[in-house]
């Protein structure tokens, strides 16, 4: 998949892996734009949100504008270099894409709520929370990055730059490739759920409803791109693709497994910060943490790191109606669809409505 | 029939996948989007065969099946996580 001859023409006809086909196909059915949903009652709901609610609110709103900046940017930049099939290489474009419309996205959800967001996107880069956990997701891109560089300029060896000596080989190339995957996984995989949930939480009480459509949709994607890496490692770690590969994830095993528990641990954190000024009704610190919990069992598990939490049953089972695809797109008469719903409220108001007025 | 291990037999329901086949014996298996694309039912199946009647899309190892989007073939045995 990587590392391996350059793409050249980009054909279809022969695969080595359809998987990403598949998923590239099913990404590209699930085609929306923000535009399409009408958030204009959240403004309203939005002043009726207490202090702290506010806080959880727009806290999760900043964190996913910064997860989806970098999610949009940085497969592009670390992995299109070095990929070597066609089909994997198109995937990661379609992926990226939808990254832009996520992204695209928060900016019409803040657009409705202020009139001028500009504040709340530039707190993002001085915010502390969100910085301390920004420089762990980004650290292994930036690694794998900087490396892909050297290789394609001077070659494998030890290279001078700046002063400090950077030893470069496939292996050490591998290596990263491969941690970075990882984090891009857990990225994808526990961090986005606990801004998910709170959003969901929102609209189980009928709040913020044009939001969590949005959300939803993005929930959506989320996982499918999650499936994708999923996907990456399993091919790995089975050895059915670079059987280098294989040696490399026996030997990153608890690297990667730390790199999920660090997310883990960061995603409490985060709860922590959230609900510092008081919970919201439906949802605590300690129900959220037993949910990151549980999804890092699932996630785990998934690409064979074991399940370490003794979490059992879904702390959050209505979350699953949330994420459940079916009640995404569905026959339009079941109306939990969210494009039908699309411009159902009618937003404008002119002053002739208050024509048979007296006062 | 469904066995489930430690839980006991069901029948598979007319027009239903498994999973809802489960739920409707209000058996708590895991799920997420209910489409084969995100693995969260992944489930293990020690004996039988199934059909899928959505291309599953989500990662799986051979000795398991995605009960949101596949039918019993035969009398099966599945054990759920």
């Amino acid at each position: 998949m990587f590392f391996g001859h350059p793409v050249n023409v980009a054909r279809y006809d022969q695969q080595k892996h359809s998987i990403f086909e598949k998923i590239i196909e099913k990404q590209i059915s699930f085609f929306w734009r923000p535009e399409e949903v009408d958030v204009s009652k959240d403004r309203v709901d939005f002043q009726k949100l207490s202090e702290s609610e506010k806080h959880i609110f727009i806290s999760n709103l900043k964190y996913q504008t910064l997860l989806d900046s970098i999610q949009g940017r940085s497969p592009n930049i670390a992995f299109l270099p070095i990929i070597s099939l066609p089909e994997l290489e198109t995937w990661v474009e379609t992926w990226s894409f939808f990254e832009t419309i996520h992204s695209r996205s928060y900016t019409h959800i803040l657009r409705n709520l202020f009139t001028d967001p500009s504040q709340i996107f530039e707190d993002i880069v001085v915010n502390q929370e969100i910085k301390k956990r920004a420089t762990d997701i980004s650290k292994y891109y930036d690694d794998l990055i900087f490396a892909t560089q050297l290789w394609q300029t001077l070659g494998e060896g030890t290279h001078q730059v700046n002063g400090e000596t950077h030893e470069i080989n496939m292996y050490q190339l591998k290596k990263k490739l491969y941690l970075c995957m990882c984090s891009v996984n857990a990225l994808e995989a526990i961090r986005f759920y606990v801004s998910f949930a709170c959003t969901f939480a929102f609209a189980e009480r009928e709040l913020m409803e044009g939001n969590s459509k949005i959300i939803r949709l993005i929930a959506r994607d989320e996982n499918l791109h999650l499936t994708s890496t999923q996907h990456i490692l399993n091919l790995w770690r089975n050895g059915k693709d670079d059987p280098e590969m294989a040696e490399i994830a026996k030997e990153c095993e608890q690297e990667s497994k730390d790199i999920f528990l660090t997310a883990v641990e960061q995603e409490k954190q985060w709860a922590a910060y959230l609900f510092q000024h008081g919970s919201m009704i439906g949802l605590n610190q300690e129900i959220l943490c037993q949910y990151v919990e549980y999804i890092a069992n699932n996630r785990m598990e998934a690409i064979g790191l074991g399940s370490p939490f003794a979490v059992s049953g879904n702390p959050l089972p209505w979350m699953n109606n949330y994420l459940s695809s079916d009640n995404v797109q569905v026959a339009p008469q079941e109306s939990e669809i969210s494009s039908y719903l699309v411009g159902q409220i009618d937003s404008e108001v002119d002053s002739s409505e208050f024509d048979d007025f007296d006062l | 029939m469904i066995v489930v291990k430690s839980h006991g037999e069901f029948r598979q329901q007319t027009r239903k996948t498994i999973l809802e086949s489960l739920e409707v014996n209000n058996l708590e298996v895991h799920t997420s989007c209910r489409e084969g694309f995100c693995g969260a039912c992944r489930t293990k199946l020690n004996k039988g065969s199934v059909k899928y009647i959505t291309e599953p899309l989500a990662y799986f190892e051979d000795d398991e099946i995605l009960p949101c989007c596949c039918v019993a073939t035969s009398d099966i045995e599945i054990e759920l996580s």
